[in-house]
């Protein structure tokens, strides 16, 4: 199968992945992030981040200095570097791109929707969503009154449309269907996503469909823990389950009757893979758990660096960029709030 | 006259002592009330004073914890995840409602919160009932960083109604302080001066009037004294009158000439 990639790999995708693996080496070492464990303000964070990549982004930044700030221009930095990698693409990798992007869409359409149902202005809303998840017709989500309406107007344009196909009802909108209906859309761009790396075949196929699995796995822990004491029921619980990845078909079943926390253990301790995750955090905690399962996921994307000619390169930096910011954010909230204590509480150092 | 300011313009009569004794026993007894009052305020202001240091330290501790669980929510859920709970709230839930409370005659505004049924059951993240907001991810921590938020809230909202409490009692007590000092300082002297100056006046009217008896005593006395000298001299004339005629000498002309004179000597007629 590689020697297959490896004559024809380099020919369209060879550039990008040079690219991609430039980037990679931008991203913060563990000595950056001690640097910057030890700073006082948000100015010393600055200061720490213009010897980084970040520099240019955060420069003219005036003194008083915002979280949100350095969050916004350091996902700023992301987008400008997927839109130049978007640029350079060909069939497929292009494609594979926008898939990455997908979710940011989800949020986007599902905020907009939201914001609609409460009236608010749509100008302002878009200055809330993910610029990643970005489309065209965006704007024009705010006519919608119910589901139909948005699949018939709006989305069927965009790439999303075949997801909506399979969660429309003609129900008016609520705040329990948004939720619902943010986590079937992402159920179903998840089981394509997932075809689709299948499709593609190959490493890439064989590393994507490990990560997108993990992912699923995630989202059902999560979905399950985040129910618990909710109105939610099992069946709808269980729905919002994909239909793929480890925990497939049978630790669904096992998850979809979980009642608190420690179920959840037992069912997740079954799948080897897990039990260190689930080592890790004490009994009865689960705030521990989104860590653990962050750095789960950075050790994976990690890995898929370690081979060549495959796209999961680039789904692996853009995420572990996300990882990143996210660091940065607990870094910067935790300085700007004067909890220097809890800062290595929720740091996860990539490479 | 010294003073003019210490005493009340008033005619210094019996009557207007009266009125004005009386007015000095109705100050004094607003002034012991109102001393009484002030006390009674200043109790409670220490306690508020007390509440209010405490309630501030646990609003520092409070207002920490609930700004860094939404650090927490944001770092799990996406930073995408404040505007989602933005965006999906209808109406408040948690309400303050402002009644008043009556601390010797000071009325307090305190402010109590309640969980609105009506924003709890409009659902979003607001309510109370725990909701979907980020189902897939960090939803606990959306959940903990309202609850952090409520207690936040709560805090705030007793610090609110401590703080006016302290507010209102403080100008309270400024303005009964200011009653007791005036009663006790412009109003209190004032009427007391006035009472001495009415006593004073009246003493003296006392005294005139004796004084003017005395002499009127005085003159009378003497004018009767004169009429018994006179009636007595007359007596003795009509005695030697009386021995004229039996001498057969008048005396007429003598006596002419004493009474001519004793128009303008009298020791002549001795």
């Amino acid at each position: 199968m590689y020697s297959w990639e490896m004559l024809s790999f380099n020919i369209h995708d060879g550039f990008l992945e040079a690219i991609v693996r430039g980037n990679r080496s931008g991203l913060l070492t563990q000595a950056d992030y001690n640097n910057l464990c030890q700073c006082e303000t948000l100015d010393d964070i600055k200061m720490h981040l213009s010897a980084t990549e970040y520099g240019p982004y955060l420069q003219n930044e005036p003194s008083p200095l915002h979280t949100t700030t350095i969050v916004e221009k350091c996902t700023l930095k992301l987008v400008d570097e997927y839109k130049h990698m978007l640029c350079q693409a060909n069939e497929p990798l292009s494609t594979f791109l926008q898939y990455i992007t997908y979710g940011h869409m989800i949020d986007n359409v599902v905020l907009i929707v939201t914001g609609t149902l409460h009236e608010r202005d749509v100008n302002e809303l878009l200055e809330k969503c993910h610029p990643l998840g970005m489309f065209d017709s965006i704007a024009s989500l705010a006519v919608a009154q119910n589901m139909r309406e948005l699949y018939r107007l709006v989305l069927v344009d965009t790439p999303l449309a075949p997801y909506f196909s399979e969660c429309i009802t003609s129900e008016d909108l609520d705040d329990m269907n948004i939720e619902i209906m943010r986590n079937t859309l992402y159920k179903a761009y998840l089981e394509d996503f997932y075809k689709f790396c299948a499709k593609l075949g190959g490493a890439t196929a064989e590393i994507m469909c490990n990560l997108l699995s993990f992912e699923a796995d995630r989202r059902a822990v999560n979905i399950t823990i985040n129910s618990i004491g909710t109105e939610l029921t099992r069946d709808d619980r269980r729905k919002l389950y994909s239909n793929f990845g480890l925990l497939f078909p049978y630790g669904h079943e096992d998850l979809a009757v979980c009642e608190d926390v420690d179920q959840v253990r037992g069912v997740m301790e079954k799948y080897p893979p897990y039990q260190s995750i689930f080592a890790k955090i004490s009994y009865g905690e689960s705030q521990m758990l989104d860590k653990a399962f962050y750095e789960e996921e950075v050790k994976r994307l990690c890995l898929s660096f370690e081979q060549q000619f495959h796209y999961a390169v680039f789904f692996a930096y853009m995420r572990l960029r996300e990882q990143e910011i996210r660091n940065l954010m607990w870094i910067s909230e935790c300085v700007a709030q004067n909890q220097k204590n809890r800062v290595h509480d929720s740091v996860v150092p990539i490479f | 006259m010294s003073g003019q300011s210490q005493r009340l313009n008033v005619v210094p009569t019996v009557t207007m002592l009266g009125v004005v004794k009386a007015r000095l026993i109705g100050a004094t007894r607003g002034h012991a009330l109102l001393k009484k009052k002030s006390d009674a305020l200043t109790v409670q202001f220490r306690a508020i004073l007390k509440k209010i240091v405490a309630t501030k330290e646990s609003m520092g501790e409070a207002m920490r914890a609930s700004s860094f669980s939404l650090a927490e929510a944001k770092y799990v859920a996406g930073d995408g995840v404040r505007h989602v709970v933005l965006q999906s709230v209808r109406s408040a839930s948690l309400r303050v409602r402002s009644h008043q409370e009556n601390v010797a005659g000071v009325k307090l505004p305190k402010f109590t919160h309640f969980v609105d049924p009506a924003g709890a059951s409009s659902g979003g993240p607001s309510g109370a009932s725990p909701s979907l907001t980020g189902l897939a991810r960090g939803g606990q921590q959306v959940s903990a960083c309202r609850a952090a938020h409520v207690k936040a809230i709560e805090v705030l909202v007793e610090l609110a109604s401590l703080q006016t409490s302290f507010l209102t009692l403080d100008e309270a007590i400024k303005t009964t302080n200011r009653r007791v000092n005036a009663l006790e300082n412009v109003v209190k002297p004032r009427l007391e001066n006035t009472i001495t100056y009415i006593k004073g006046e009246l003493d003296e009217l006392e005294r005139e009037d004796f004084f003017r008896l005395k002499k009127i005593q005085g003159y009378k006395r003497r004018e009767v004294e004169r009429q018994m000298a006179a009636a007595k001299l007359f007596a003795e004339e009509q005695l030697a009158e009386d021995l004229a005629l039996k001498r057969g000498v008048s005396i007429g002309g003598a006596t002419n000439i004493l009474v001519g004179g004793g128009d303008k000597d009298e020791d002549i007629i001795f």
